[in-house]
């Protein structure tokens, strides 16, 4: 982090509560939380995902998550249960791709596509965006249970295509973690509510800073408010993937 | 002429003499003449359903309709610019009777108690005379669907959402940039269930559904073309995706398939971006129940080819003891001067007689029987409805069909007598008129 915004966010961290956020610390505060969890090099991670939606068995899906930010590449190959083993998501080239090894062939999806089946979008697992896509204004600080927060309303910036046009994040004041996310559809309506309890950070040594992440994560459907996901993320690893990993030969190596 | 007419006198007084015999092949072939004229009553009731619910609930008798791809992973069934391809398509199709232009876009609607997946389809009511016709309602009102924010769904939707007239769904639905999107609808009319056509689809205001999706005015889903006459819609289908290409649009090749199954599994997967313009007919855009007739024709062709089987061989058994019988008689008639052409002729105009009397009877019974079918309305079975497509069985039987069916089983006796007949013009004179039984 440079010195000056390292001095910048010092003085958002210090700011007193109630005192609204200038522009310029709060973009720092919105920089900070993408930059904080960006992570230069690859990204290889192991995560569960236990869904429950009414009229439903509730489903626990184990899978892998393999990010390289710097092509914009990401890919989800499904480990656990039995019954998904293999399933997996490529994307590259800002297409998005499924492959079902039952059927063996390769389906191209929309970026909104449910991940798996559950309310976890492609967007959950990819790396922050947030002062590229969203133009913030400080709303209030307020407490958040036992947290001191800022309040930050997120406006899609004009051309921008984002699943949710307005966002608020509920941001830790002391940490800069965001604590809770609630995302509007375009007719404002609040349609999904995340809350991130814990924050882990790891070191990251092609970026030489740590990067963080939400260890746990629970969406709340707010429109079929029976519906919930948790995903909780385990085993990280920074160390270099393979070069061939994000190919639709390795995915489909995996259920040979 | 004269001749004709007292060989078919000798042949309706040989049936009167055997007329225990003669009936009891006559009933088989009335019979199976009235299984063959009711089952294709039945298929084209069910086919005229099909036609009448899909022509109200999702397509015309040709459809223009197409796919809108902003990138080549990413696709909407839009027509873009849709005034000018309306103007090239009257100029190709100048028999065009009737359209309609809709939006069709797909949604989730969630009420208090549930969730399902609705196919929206945005009108503009009083463009819509075939629903004003066709659709019955159990309650609300179609005209309430000129109010904004209203929404028609259908019995089974009401039940699976327990939602009742007044009441409010939420439509969730991302628009074709990505972003979410929602809109609070008020049930207005809620209409009766005409079988898997109407088990997903859900009529909104036009404005409603462009004002979810986002969509440009001069945009819309898909313009359904009625004609005088239906069963014109493959050659006119073929003439406007010449036309329309001529006119400079891209157009998709044809596909028997609905436009969802192109949506879902095949248009997303092509690359290419933009508008493609996509022509189809009815029959196209329902080939996902083409399955119902496909299974009623064989059903119904196996049974009909058992029950020709059993005439046949009836028929071959009653003519060989009539033969046995009559075999002095042959001896006789061969011993006094008629030659064996006749002998074949007579006896084959005997069995073309009974057919003929056998098949009229059968017609004319099938006639009575789907007319008492139809008029004591009886109703078709919950778990039978959502694939018949209507509510009270109906067997269409036309003028045509009888006569055809008459005809058919007719040619069917005459032929099946044709072997026996030439056995006994095979009977030598002399060996005949000593033959004893």
């Amino acid at each position: 982090m440079s010195r000056p915004l390292a001095a910048l966010l010092l003085l958002a961290l210090a700011a007193p509560a109630g005192a609204a956020l200038d522009p310029v610390a709060l973009a720092t505060v919105i920089s900070t939380i993408d930059d904080r969890q960006r992570s230069t090099g690859d990204w290889k991670a192991l995560c569960y995902m236990e869904s429950k939606e009414e009229g439903k068995t509730d489903t626990v899906k184990e899978l892998i998550v393999y990010r390289r930010d710097a092509d914009d590449k990401q890919m989800f190959l499904f480990t656990k249960p039995r019954s998904e083993a293999g399933k997996g998501y490529l994307r590259v080239d800002k297409n998005l791709w499924m492959y079902d090894p039952g059927t063996g062939r390769w389906e191209r999806r929309t970026e909104r596509e449910r991940i798996g089946g559950t309310d976890t979008r492609r967007g959950d697992l990819d790396a922050s965006r947030l002062a590229e896509e969203y133009d913030a204004t400080w709303e209030a600080d307020e407490k958040l249970g036992a947290f001191d927060v800022h309040r930050i309303l997120l406006e899609v910036k004009p051309g921008v295509d984002v699943a949710f046009p307005t966002v608020r994040l509920w941001v830790d004041r002391s940490t800069l973690n965001v604590l809770k996310r609630q995302e509007m559809a375009l007719s404002g309506r609040l349609m999904r509510t995340s809350y991130y309890p814990r924050w882990k950070k790891v070191y990251s040594e092609s970026k030489e800073s740590d990067v963080w992440y939400p260890q746990e994560m629970r969406f709340f459907d707010e429109i079929e408010q029976q519906n919930s996901t948790l995903i909780l993320i385990r085993e990280i690893d920074l160390r270099p993937l393979d070069a061939n990993l994000f190919t639709k030969a390795w995915l489909e190596s995996k259920s040979r | 002429m004269t001749v004709l007419l007292l060989d078919l006198q000798v042949a309706a007084r040989s049936l009167a003499q055997h007329s225990k015999r003669s009936l009891f092949l006559g009933a088989a072939v009335a019979a199976v003449t009235a299984a063959l004229v009711l089952l294709g009553g039945l298929f084209g009731g069910i086919r005229a359903a099909m036609l009448e619910s899909g022509t109200m609930l999702s397509t015309g008798h040709v459809n223009v309709g197409g796919f809108f791809k902003p990138t080549s992973g990413s696709s909407a069934p839009l027509v873009t610019g849709w005034r000018k391809v309306l103007e090239d398509t009257k100029r190709i199709v100048p028999e065009l009777q009737d359209y309609t232009v809709r939006t069709r876009r797909f949604a989730r609607a969630i009420s208090e108690a549930s969730s399902m997946q609705l196919a929206l389809a945005g009108i503009d009511v009083a463009r819509e005379p075939r629903l004003e016709e066709s659709l019955q309602l159990a309650a609300g009102s179609l005209d309430a669907l000129t109010e904004p924010n209203t929404i028609l769904i259908f019995e089974d939707q009401a039940r699976r959402l327990e939602v009742g007239i007044g009441d409010v769904l939420t439509l969730a639905a991302p628009t074709d940039r990505g972003a979410n999107n929602t809109a609070d609808v008020r049930v207005v009319a809620i209409a009766k269930s005409v079988g898997i056509l109407s088990a997903m689809t859900a009529f909104m205001p036009d404005a409603g559904v462009r004002k979810l999706y986002q969509l440009a005015p001069d945009t819309t889903g898909v313009i359904h073309l009625f004609l005088a006459n239906e069963r014109l819609a493959g050659p006119v289908a073929e003439r406007l995706r010449k036309g329309l290409a001529a006119a400079g649009y891209r157009v998709m090749d044809p596909d028997p398939q609905p436009y969802w199954m192109k949506l879902f599994a095949k248009v997303n997967a092509e690359d290419w971006t933009g508008q493609k313009l996509d022509v189809t007919i009815w029959e196209d855009e329902l080939a996902f129940l083409a399955w119902v007739l496909k299974a009623l024709g064989g059903l119904g062709g196996a049974l009909l080819l058992v029950l020709v089987g059993i005439v046949v061989i009836g028929i071959l058994n009653t003519l060989a003891i009539a033969i046995r019988e009559r075999t002095r008689e042959i001896g006789t008639l061969r011993a006094i001067g008629m030659q064996r052409r006749k002998v074949l002729w007579l006896f084959l105009l005997e069995m073309t007689l009974l057919g003929l009397l056998g098949s009229t009877a059968g017609a004319l019974a099938a006639a009575s029987i789907s007319g008492a079918v139809n008029a004591a309305r009886i109703p078709v079975p919950e778990a039978a409805l959502l694939f018949i497509m209507q509510d009270r069985w109906r067997i269409l039987v036309t003028p045509g069909a009888l006569l055809s069916s008459a005809a058919f089983i007719t040619a069917v006796t005459a032929l099946a007598a044709l072997y026996p007949a030439f056995q006994a013009s095979r009977l030598a004179p002399i060996t005949a008129i000593h033959h004893v039984g």
